[in-house]
């Protein structure tokens, strides 16, 4: 079983993520000293089987019994991870050409990418709530960047922000689009191909966008 | 309708894609709706997040890649991640999901000398 705390600012440590393999386990005298609070969990282990501590959480219920939407139904809160191909395809590309990864850095560098959005966005969220807004936007993204140390990524952000209000923009009369406020007039020019992978099928083929804005309108 | 993405997820190979987004949006939006108290979040949050989280996967694998014994052995280890988490202030937050790992007895043994220590006062 691992424990693993994800999440973490507002989530408790839950039970063992499936898919990772992990045999060893100290066994319960360590918890005397496990005095820390829901966060900080075991190592990974999986082959390494070094360092594991059992987290003591009886009192915490289950992942599954969050009081969120329902989106929990088919998926456990700590296995919400983002694919381990595509996380790895951008680590692959950051690196120097011939270094290599190793495959438990991936795991995880897979799982602090879900603690990153999640950082994130409970920062934006908060923000939204104190503005008495329901819906995050853009804005309150950048800002939750910027207060939690990710400044760094704002300019560069907002120029993707731009590109991709420009695609938006040259799909007129698709209702449900949200543009925020308008940006510059010219449409794409052909170096230009930003539309993420998600929204369109084909280069070009601009009428998926239409499925994506509306699923994202809930 | 259907979330036709959903088939696309995992492709970022499509031709005209280059300057895109490499990550599945869908799945972006469901780790930020698992946060609570989140209801709704617009088209633009949630590109900038998937965005966001490109450049934060890139940046860090290269400064873990940099500051670990990458630049020895060419290669990023899980340990590389550890200690950028702990030695980088920005990176900070992930410190409590990438302990460093010891081997159970050392922890064994700090744990005593930590009780040591606690007895002097």
């Amino acid at each position: 079983w691992l424990f693993r705390s994800h999440f973490l600012s507002n989530h408790r440590v839950s039970a063992s993520s499936a898919g990772r393999s992990e045999p060893t386990r100290i066994p319960s005298s360590m918890d005397a000293d496990n005095s820390t609070t829901d966060a900080s969990q075991l190592g990974i282990a999986g082959e390494y089987g070094h360092y594991v501590l059992q987290s003591q959480d009886e009192g915490e219920e289950g992942m599954n019994d969050h009081d969120d939407s329902g989106i929990k139904e088919n998926f456990r809160e700590q296995d919400i991870y983002l694919p381990i191909a595509n996380v790895a395809r951008i680590m692959k590309n950051a690196v120097p050409t011939t270094g290599k990864i190793a495959k438990d850095a991936k795991e995880c560098v897979q799982e602090c990418v879900s603690e990153f959005i999640s950082f994130i966005t409970s920062e934006a969220s908060e923000r939204c709530h104190q503005e008495k807004r329901k819906t995050i936007n853009g804005e309150d993204i950048l800002f939750a960047m910027s207060t939690l140390g990710f400044d760094m990524y704002v300019e560069p952000l907002k120029l993707y922000l731009q590109k991709f209000r420009e695609t938006l923009k040259g799909e007129k009369g698709m209702p449900g689009v949200t543009l925020g406020d308008g940006v510059g007039d010219e449409l794409a020019d052909e170096s230009f191909t930003p539309l993420p992978a998600g929204i369109i099928t084909a280069d070009g083929q601009q009428q998926n966008v239409m499925v994506y804005t509306t699923s994202y309108q809930q | 309708m259907k979330m036709s993405q959903n088939s696309s997820d995992k492709d970022d190979q499509s031709p005209g894609n280059k300057k895109g987004i490499s990550l599945p949006i869908s799945r972006v939006r469901l780790i930020m709706k698992s946060s609570p108290d989140v209801s709704s979040i617009n088209q633009e949050a949630l590109f900038l997040t998937t965005k966001a989280t490109e450049l934060f996967v890139q940046h860090l694998a290269v400064t873990s890649f940099n500051n670990g014994s990458g630049k020895e052995t060419n290669s990023l280890s899980y340990s590389d991640l550890a200690n950028t988490a702990e030695e980088t202030e920005t990176f900070h937050f992930l410190t409590d999901i990438l302990p460093k790992k010891i081997l159970a007895r050392d922890y064994l043994q700090s744990l005593e000398e930590m009780k040591e220590e606690d007895a002097d006062f």
